[in-house]
């Protein structure tokens, strides 16, 4: 099956500046990819080359194999809810939806729909400029929904929206892709989207660093584990420890984490030296730690291991 | 395109700025308007002199000149149709409302091209609007006066379709500006800059340049159905009608293909 969205090699340059550099990624229909990278790795920049508002310097972004700018009517296919775009403040919020679905050909029934959808339609008559920031991104949703699309593109689609709201968006973005809609939602932070996405596309520097399932991300995480120790006779343990083939790395002035370690290998060592502990926790890496790892360490690796990340390890 | 003139449209309805503009152009109109006869009670129109009455003409607009010229009284509220021609692009730029719209619209020379055409009809509705309330304000005081509402009436196909393609003119010449200049205040600075001050600078220094400027092609443009009138130095017409849309096509052509290289971040 085709991808629903397909970005190959992509760059942009503002200036000296490298925005995108040779990104490669595809999203799946039916599936909600998240595009995750710190503020300023190059997403919104992606999105927006995606829909045709930015210009590409190389490369291409396609949906179904087509350019945004050459979709017949690009509103009934792509759903876009974008950071920074805005409303008339003095137009009513129904106003706004009608001229969209006007310009796209979109039914005017839809409005109602979708004002309905957002659980907007008590305040449709209201104009724009009085409606909060978690108001204006349910408005841009309802606009993004207008026709019907098959493929959704959210940037930070979290931004302003209170407990609820989010929760709200996480049941949302579920359903579009159980109707088989691909969702390509950003965001910086993983935590966030640990509950909504499928699929990850991680981002730095405007360069992929990985691309994979959520559920591998996760196996990765438990990779991860080490033998969190708090103990007050930690010199001696650690004289112990030097004698055996382990990592591990002091990490207060009474703990030592283990990489590896479990209980059961390390609970008959502690008896047999007699060592009083306090403290023993299993330590599993969270996705966070995984995420952040990740962006960070490729910070700071040589940026001609680029290419290499895009096989899906990275040291 | 019928697509997204209708958008455009509904988008200019439903903002409260076109409202204001036309509120106070034809408030300004309504000035003009008195101003005319008040002007013409003093004897300033005609030469007639302070006591008109008593060579036994009317003291009123009456002449076919003078009944055009009142009617025509709302002429200089081209300038609003130009302030609304350059918000139509600017204000999507300073609301950052481009961004939709460029979704609706990828093809971005389609999107000025139909705020060219949405203009073009504001722009004439902004005449006819001006055009009534100057023909039954006007009308009605010059009843008062002893005067004929059906003599200014006839004026209506002489004066009527000059000003309401001039407006039109205007408008288009608007959304290029807008479509070049896309920051609002530098837009609207360098449009009425222009008109007000820097035109009629140019033409008093720069000999033979009153009938290329746009206002000189655009009162030439004003008598189509005129007949002669008060042209002199200026193109006929339809030359003026042309010369008004070439500046804003250009604009505009210019302006789009700014416009498909810009990045909207």
């Amino acid at each position: 099956m085709p991808s629903a969205i397909e970005v190959h090699h992509l760059s942009k340059q503002f200036g000296p500046v490298h925005a995108v550099d040779d990104l490669s990624f595809e999203v799946a229909a039916g599936r909600v990819t998240g595009f995750l990278g710190p503020n300023g790795s190059g997403k919104t920049t992606t999105l927006r080359m995606l829909l045709g508002l930015v210009s590409i310097s190389e490369g291409t972004a396609t949906f179904g194999g087509r350019r945004y700018v050459d979709l017949e009517q690009p509103f009934r296919h792509v759903g876009a809810v974008l950071e920074a775009t805005s409303f008339h403040p003095s137009r009513r919020a129904e106003d706004h939806l009608k001229s969209v679905a006007i310009g796209a050909g979109i039914p005017l029934s839809r409005v109602g729909e979708t004002l309905d959808l957002v659980g907007m339609s008590d305040v449709a008559r209201r104009r724009v400029g009085k409606f909060s920031l978690g108001m204006r991104q349910r408005l841009q949703l309802a606009t993004a929904l207008l026709g019907e699309p098959e493929i959704l593109i959210l940037d930070e689609p979290s931004n302003g929206l209170d407990p609820q709201g989010i929760q709200w968006l996480r049941t949302f973005i579920r359903h579009q892709a159980s109707l088989g809609h691909a969702v390509l939602v950003s965001s910086h932070l993983l935590a966030e989207m640990e509950e909504t996405v499928d699929d990850v596309v991680i981002v730095s520097h405007g360069r992929l660093v990985l691309q994979t399932t959520l559920a591998e991300l996760a196996q990765r995480a438990g990779t991860h584990t080490g033998l969190r120790i708090r103990t007050p006779e930690l010199a001696r343990l650690l004289a112990i420890l030097q004698a055996i083939p382990v990592a591990y790395r002091q990490i207060a002035t009474d703990t030592v984490v283990i990489d590896g370690a479990t209980p059961e290998w390390f609970g008959p060592l502690a008896a047999q030296h007699q060592i009083v502990l306090y403290e023993l926790v299993n330590e599993k890496g969270s996705l966070e730690e995984v995420f952040l790892s990740l962006t960070h360490g490729f910070e700071a690796a040589d940026p001609g291991q680029a290419a290499a990340a895009t096989s899906g390890v990275v040291q | 395109m019928i697509a997204g003139i209708r958008s455009e449209w509904l988008k200019l309805r439903t903002t409260a700025v076109p409202w204001v503009l036309t509120g106070i152009a034809l408030i300004i109109d309504a000035l003009l308007t008195l101003v005319y006869f008040i002007n013409h009670g003093d004897g300033g129109g005609g030469g007639n002199g302070g006591g008109g009455g008593s060579f036994g003409l009317p003291d009123y607009p009456h002449t076919t000149q003078q009944l055009r010229n009142l009617l025509g009284s709302g002429f200089e509220g081209y300038l609003f149709a130009l302030l609304l021609g350059v918000m139509m692009v600017t204000t999507e730029f300073r609301h950052k409302t481009v961004t939709t719209s460029f979704l609706v619209t990828p093809h971005r020379p389609r999107f000025v091209g139909a705020k060219l055409i949405t203009a073009a009809i504001l722009g004439a509705v902004l005449a006819v609007i001006m055009l009534a309330a100057t023909l039954l304000g006007g009308g009605i005081t010059l009843s008062a006066q002893g005067g004929s509402f059906s003599a200014l009436v006839r004026q209506l196909p002489a004066v009527a379709p000059g000003m309401i393609l001039v407006f039109a003119l205007f408008a288009i010449l608007g959304v290029g500006i807008g479509s070049l200049l896309t920051n609002q205040v530098a837009a609207l600075i360098v449009s009425l800059g222009w008109f007000i001050i820097l035109e009629g600078i140019l033409v008093s220094l720069v000999h033979g340049a009153e009938r290329w400027v746009p206002s000189g092609a655009a009162t030439a443009a004003s008598n189509l159905t005129r007949g002669q009138g008060t042209s002199f130095g200026l193109f006929s017409w339809w030359q003026g009608a042309l010369l008004m849309l070439a500046y804003g096509l250009i604009f505009a052509a210019i302006g789009s293909a700014v416009l498909t290289r810009r990045d909207i971040t």
